[in-house]
């Protein structure tokens, strides 16, 4: 049988053309698909981790006396935002009330009243009682200034004011002592965090 | 027979009664007073604004439709702002600075995301492209049988269909 030569119809290259753009379509698809498997969707970013915190001055709920957050600076804070309404902030106020009592002589502990009634926190607080004192938010903005996203999230504030990070969940006590003991670590010598 | 008896049998089973009334828990954040309202312009702004930031806890709503303790306390700041005189840029970029870009509805058309406007339009024309090149064929392959005289077959195809046929008949 001879050779014939069949020139290639313009259809055929078209026909490449598709292949070629369906597979850099698909490559693209499981590119993402790679990059985004085993993150969470839902998770929203925080960007003020490594971050001066913000500046605030709210009442205390016991007795309305302002706190002003520049004065907190030079010891490490936590800051726990919180609300009655909030079945996960109710779980985890042992473990605040337990850190409080172990670790507060090292570190400051605050709460956050979180879009709540100071009736329903005074309440809470007479049933569950609190080591710590409580501040009132009464429009939630100082929340939004620290980019809470729910309750309960729980922030650690080192002794300059810097956010070194958040726990966006009910804290468990392992978490918060690693946390704490990361917060009062004294500075590297050679100036950067602990 | 009347129900009253039924009742208070239910009431003493379940040990409840109707001098205590069971404690419900209560699931949602109280209704509290907002700020001071703003004049009708600058509700709107803070309306339109907060149509296009991200509520972080829901499912693709802005804070302006969303009734999550959160948006309401995001659209507070939203209206905190608008009263402070910032302008729509420094709003959006308060809340990028603490949400990301994961804060605005609509991302931002530069970098990457310059795909998610050109990369449709790339594609539109290209389906475009496509079709009009098979229509245009098919109106060359069609045009020799609406009555004008025959063209000839292209030499390449006859000079084909000439050594297939010798092969055949080999």
């Amino acid at each position: 049988m001879s050779d014939v030569a069949r020139p290639a119809p313009p259809r055929r290259t078209l026909l490449w053309l598709f292949a070629a753009g369906a597979c850099l379509f698909v490559l693209g698809v499981l590119a993402v698909w790679w990059k985004a498997f085993g993150t969470d969707p839902h998770r929203v970013p925080f960007e003020l981790e490594g971050q001066p915190a913000p500046t605030f001055t709210l009442r205390r709920l016991d007795n309305g006396e302002p706190v002003s957050f520049d004065k907190l600076k030079g010891n490490p804070l936590v800051l726990n935002f919180w609300a009655t309404w909030c079945g996960p902030c109710r779980q985890e106020h042992p473990v605040l009330e337990w850190a409080a009592g172990r670790f507060g002589d090292k570190v400051q502990f605050y709460g956050v009243v979180f879009e709540d009634s100071e009736e329903n926190a005074r309440r809470f607080i007479a049933e569950h009682g609190a080591r710590y004192p409580q501040l009132i938010d009464p429009t939630s903005t100082m929340a939004v200034d620290y980019g809470v996203t729910g309750v309960p999230e729980t922030y650690f504030i080192d002794r300059d004011g810097i956010i070194r990070g958040k726990v966006a969940q009910p804290i468990d006590p392992q978490t918060m002592t690693e946390r704490i003991r990361e917060l009062v670590a004294p500075p590297a010598p050679d100036g950067g965090s602990p | 027979m009347t129900l009253a008896p039924l009742l208070a049998a239910i009431l003493a089973v379940t040990g409840s009664g109707l001098a205590e009334p069971p404690v419900i828990a209560e699931p949602l954040a109280p209704q509290r007073l907002a700020g001071e309202p703003l004049d009708p312009a600058r509700e709107a702004r803070v309306q339109a604004l907060a149509k296009v930031l991200r509520c972080p806890v829901c499912q693709g709503l802005s804070i302006a439709d969303s009734p999550s303790s959160m948006a309401r306390a995001q659209l507070e700041k939203v209206r905190e702002l608008v009263r402070e005189g910032k302008t729509d840029q420094e709003i959006f970029a308060y809340f990028e600075a603490r949400y990301g870009e994961f804060a605005l509805l609509e991302p931002k058309a530069q970098g990457i995301n310059l795909l998610a406007w050109v990369g449709p339009m790339a594609l539109l024309l290209f389906g475009f492209f496509v079709i009009l090149s098979q229509v245009r064929r098919r109106g060359s392959a069609v045009s020799p049988a609406q009555g004008g005289p025959p063209a000839a077959a292209p030499p390449a195809e006859d000079e084909y269909l000439r050594q297939v046929r010798s092969e055949i008949e080999r």
